[in-house]
């Protein structure tokens, strides 16, 4: 308990960052899958080169399962040199659709709020 | 190393994860464990002779099997709308839950108590046409009878013809109330278990 309550100083923004990361997962999980079908690792591989949205690796896992659920993703094991099959994934015809519509609302999102934190990032206060 | 040979570490993080998840049917959790699997060797074949620490370093890179699990759990039962989660599914997956600690005990519970009231409503409109004078909306001073056996329960019935559809409409929502406020509970112990996470030392 008292390591609890030691928390809150630093809570909210970890928190904020953590529920945005976690937001940002899934698009980024089906960015990964737009030009070809990969294997959980190489979406690993692919989310770590360019963001740092994973924390630990095997919570993709659970969310590429919940995808396929969704009928926004298939999978397929495929034999491989490594001498054991891998699960790759690819994106069906509604998960085309639905990471477009997605991207879009971002791209605007993002721009409206990069508009919006310009001054802030500028650091010229008005004080 | 060759991909398939493994070691008691590894195997015992497998084991522990196949204990967690069994909740899910058997053959997903033998896909969820198998790709999980081919994940680990991967990792291991891009290291020429992997030692117990490599080891060490790719698992707690995954993640623990209770996080893992959790996360499926959370997936899995949170993603799908209320409507078309069945109770039997939910008690199984909070059974399961129940295992692992207290909070999951106190939740199972809960859930069945109230899939219990709900199905007792069900079961006096099954009962209702046969058993018109036991069954119905007894209200009196002492408060509300739904059935009893034998002889009427006390009070005056307030329904009538209308008490069956009421059960069952009743029962229905009750079942999905119950299924919301599960998911409610499962959320908030899942972001509680995140922040306690979110305290310890990370790799």
């Amino acid at each position: 308990m008292a390591l609890l309550r030691k928390e809150p100083k630093s809570e909210p923004t970890e928190k904020w960052e953590a529920q945005l990361r976690k937001g940002c997962l899934e698009l980024a999980i089906l960015a990964c899958l737009w030009e070809q079908r990969l294997y959980g690792l190489e979406i690993l591989r692919g989310l770590e080169a360019n963001s740092n949205l994973v924390l630990a690796e095997g919570t993709v896992y659970p969310i590429l399962a919940r995808l396929k659920e969704d009928g926004l993703l298939q999978s397929e094991w495929v034999e491989a040199d490594a001498g054991h099959p891998r699960k790759y994934y690819w994106l069906t015809a509604s998960g085309r659709q639905k990471v477009v519509s997605m991207a879009q609302f971002w791209n605007s999102f993002a721009a409206n709020l990069n508009g919006l934190l310009k001054p802030v990032l500028n650091g010229k206060g008005r004080s | 190393m060759n991909s398939m040979t493994s070691s008691p570490m590894i195997e015992s993080y497998f084991a522990a994860l196949a204990t967690q998840l069994s909740d899910l049917p058997q053959p997903k959790r033998e896909e969820v464990v198998r790709e999980l699997r081919a994940h680990v060797f991967d990792r291991l074949e891009q290291i020429t002779v992997p030692t117990d620490d490599d080891c060490r370093t790719v698992l707690k890179a995954m993640g623990t099997p209770e996080e893992i699990a959790r996360q499926y759990r959370v997936e899995l039962l949170l993603s799908r709308s209320a409507w078309k989660v069945s109770p039997w599914n939910v008690l199984r997956t909070l059974f399961r839950w129940t295992l692992t600690g207290v909070q999951g005990y106190i939740v199972f519970l809960l859930a069945l108590l109230g899939y219990t009231v709900s199905a007792s409503l069900y079961l006096t409109a099954l009962l209702r046409p046969f058993f018109p004078h036991n069954v119905g909306l007894f209200v009196s001073e002492q408060g509300i009878n739904l059935a009893r056996f034998p002889g009427p329960p006390p009070g005056v019935e307030m329904l009538g013809p209308y008490y069956i559809p009421f059960a069952v409409v009743a029962g229905y929502l009750f079942t999905f109330a119950t299924t919301l406020a599960i998911r409610a509970v499962v959320r908030r112990f899942g972001k509680l278990k995140e922040k306690v996470g979110a305290l310890m030392p990370s790799a």
